[in-house]
């Protein structure tokens, strides 16, 4: 399976390390507008070829699969060429600046047979999994709500607040957070299912070139309800999953590797608070350790996309079904379509 | 003469504007847009041009009238990806700009980290081997950066037959910034001294800035690649005591010889970090040599070639560093010494 990348930034790195990985995958070509960026990245992970024109490399590289790891607004273009060049593409969050453009790209991935992947690396996170795991053996019962909040300092200078260059992520409505949308739609998307209605908040707390730096949103989805968020000023930095069961719930934080469940125990109802903290606590510790030992190897806390890009390889090899289906990738963007602020603060 | 000054608001940069003005050279100094100039007190005769080497559009129009251009901008914060973008794909942007005009010469600031410590011995001078691929790439996000910009600007040099000067400072010290990473491992307000008779390859920033200006105007400068160091370089152990009193922050300090923390390093690399791919930077072993081996350091060639000899000496710049500001100092293109 030939892979190419398009795109040679942070993100490209990810996906570059792991597919170094992935047995009866060959990296076959990379391409960046900037020469040295694109050049730099072949030298480092052994890519035979280097492009700047990414209609170039897709003739003469013909790949299997194209990941556009590029800005959030250039997506659509790149994916299309891919698609029409007959690869399948996988696609960095969020996959189109508007969803009328997302929907043309799924027609075109049906029309020519390939697949269309939007990474939504953290419910591949162990701990979704996890929860997952749960759900589907029948002991944390029916999910009735889930939240997610992110909490990230994303104001300093040289990020999405960037007062010399304006970041990419700014021209997309809701700006630098929605840049996080994806992530906080997939998550609950596969916890309660597809959105019929949501009401949302977006302000601003604090001076910067962003149109808002605060979002909540709360969704009535057809399997339960979702709350989700993100805070620019909420320290320190943290991802907020807790999933609420009929039975259980859980909690975790998907940038560090904590996850606790509490639930049924049989002990007298008076013990029951002491022994969940001891439980939890442990867990906790366990959490603590493993935490700090990935800090020295793999992918820390994007083993989600490790995972998603292992899952869509082997099953693209099989004919298998995909992970992330094209279906997925409607249904949480027509929940993100929700989501965006319908007008931009002042 | 007009010289293009890029990252000319910064440590460096501010100095090396000032070393231009008193060679009686105009300054088209390049700032990012949303820099404040208010502090740097630069007199009206110095044209300030904003943008930002990694989006702006209109780079072609900063060299109008150009017959130098001083490349200091690098992005050396944030992560690898910020500061390869920022310094090398806005390298590339800036020397296409250059390459629509007139412009024929470049001075190009690149730094020690290029070279490969770990195969160096005894002295480093601009004879030694240079880190190559892959193994670059292991050496962090600087280094990574700084050796990419000075292979584009290299090979674009050659493209277009420009004179290319390539200067590379050893650490540039002066007002806040007295500490430097060749002193060791900072705990808190003590110190541990790895190699506490290693010495460290400095430059004062104001020294440092006068081979910038002189290698602007000097034609020797043209097709060269120097070091730029003051001498020898002060003892960590010393410079460290000078730094401590300067700075008022007392704390103690704890020599460990290289020798044993090197073997430590290299042990620890082996045993517990072999399978890791990521390890703290004083952990793994090129890292560690290119903070601390203990190497002469040469200026030889800048001696020879330029006939420089550092305006301050250590005295004058300790007292530059941490002493009261001077009147020279505060307006450096009047300064008598810094010229």
């Amino acid at each position: 399976m030939k892979a190419a990348l398009i795109g040679a930034g942070q993100i490209a790195r990810q996906h570059l390390a792991c597919l170094k990985t992935l047995p009866g995958v060959e990296l076959a070509a990379i391409c960046d507008l900037s020469p040295a960026t694109a050049e730099a990245a072949a030298e480092r992970y052994g890519i035979p070829a280097w492009f700047t024109d990414h209609r170039a490399m897709l003739e003469k590289a013909r790949p299997d699969v194209v990941h556009v790891t590029t800005p959030p607004t250039s997506h659509f273009r790149l994916a299309m060429d891919s698609l029409d060049a007959g690869a399948h593409v996988i696609v960095e969050k969020p996959a189109t600046a508007t969803f009328e453009e997302l929907e043309a790209l799924a027609r075109r991935a049906r029309e020519t047979g390939r697949h269309l992947v939007e990474d939504y690396n953290y419910i591949f996170n162990r701990a979704p999994q996890e929860i997952l795991r749960r759900i589907e053996s029948g002991q944390f019962g029916a999910v009735t709500h889930v939240e997610v909040m992110i909490c990230l300092d994303i104001l300093g200078p040289g990020g999405f607040a960037d007062p010399n260059s304006p970041h990419p992520a700014l021209k997309l409505a809701g700006g630098a957070i929605a840049d996080f949308l994806p992530h906080l739609a997939s998550l609950a998307h596969l916890f309660v299912g597809p959105r019929r209605s949501a009401k949302t908040v977006w302000t601003k707390r604090k001076v910067s070139p962003l149109p808002s730096d605060e979002f909540r949103g709360l969704i009535d989805a057809e399997r339960g309800t979702a709350a989700i968020g993100f805070s620019s000023s909420a320290q320190p930095d943290a991802f907020w999953l807790r999933v609420y069961g009929e039975r259980m719930q859980a909690t975790a934080n998907l940038f560090e590797t904590r996850l606790t469940f509490d639930g049924p125990r049989n002990v007298p109802k008076p013990l029951r608070p002491f022994f969940s903290g001891l439980e939890e606590g442990k867990a906790i510790r366990r959490a603590a350790l493993a935490t700090l030992l990935r800090k020295f190897k793999g992918p820390g806390a994007y083993e989600g996309l490790w995972e998603l890009l292992a899952q869509t390889y082997q099953a693209l090899a099989s004919g298998s079904a995909l992970p992330v289906t094209v279906n997925d990738v409607l249904e949480v963007n027509r929940m993100v379509e929700a989501l965006k602020p319908t007008e931009q603060l002042p | 003469m007009r010289a293009l000054v890029t990252g000319a608001n910064g440590f460096l940069g501010r100095h090396v504007v000032g070393a231009l003005l008193a060679r009686g050279i105009e300054v088209r100094a390049m700032v990012r847009p949303a820099t404040r100039l208010d502090a740097l007190g630069w007199p009206s005769s110095v044209e300030v041009f904003r943008a930002d080497l990694r989006t702006s559009r209109d780079l072609p129009r900063a060299f109008d009238g150009v017959d130098v251009l001083i490349h200091l901008a690098a992005v050396v914060s944030g992560g690898e990806d910020a500061q390869f973008s920022g310094t090398v794909a806005g390298t590339e942007r800036l020397l296409d700009a250059m390459a629509s005009g007139t412009c024929r010469r470049l001075v190009l600031c690149s730094s020690f980290s290029v070279y490969d410590y770990s195969a160096t011995s005894r002295i480093l001078d601009e004879g030694s081997p240079l880190q190559q691929a892959p193994d670059v790439y292991s050496r962090g996000g600087y280094t990574v950066a700084k050796w990419w910009q000075e292979r584009v600007t290299r090979r674009c040099a050659e493209t277009h037959g420009w004179d290319l000067t390539v200067l590379r400072p050893g650490f540039i010290w002066g007002r806040d910034h007295g500490y430097l990473a060749a002193l060791g491992q900072q705990l808190g307000r003590h110190h541990v001294v790895i190699g506490p008779l290693t010495r460290i390859p400095m430059t004062h920033v104001e020294n440092c800035a006068d081979v910038f200006a002189l290698a602007a105007v000097d034609p020797r400068a043209r097709g060269q690649t120097l070091n730029v160091v003051d001498g020898p370089g002060e003892q960590i152990w010393s410079y460290l005591s000078d730094y401590m009193r300067g700075s008022g922050e007392p704390g103690w300090r704890l020599p460990i010889p290289y020798w044993l923390a090197s073997t430590v390093v290299r042990l620890a690399f082996v045993t517990v970090f072999r399978q890791a791919t990521k390890v703290p930077a004083i952990l793994t072993p090129h890292k560690f040599d290119a903070m601390l081996k203990p190497l002469r350091f040469e200026n030889r060639r800048l001696r020879e070639t330029l006939g420089w000899t550092p305006p301050l000496d250590y005295k004058q710049c300790l007292a530059r560093t941490y002493g009261p500001v001077s009147p020279a100092e505060a307006v450096p293109w009047r300064s008598e010494t810094a010229a």
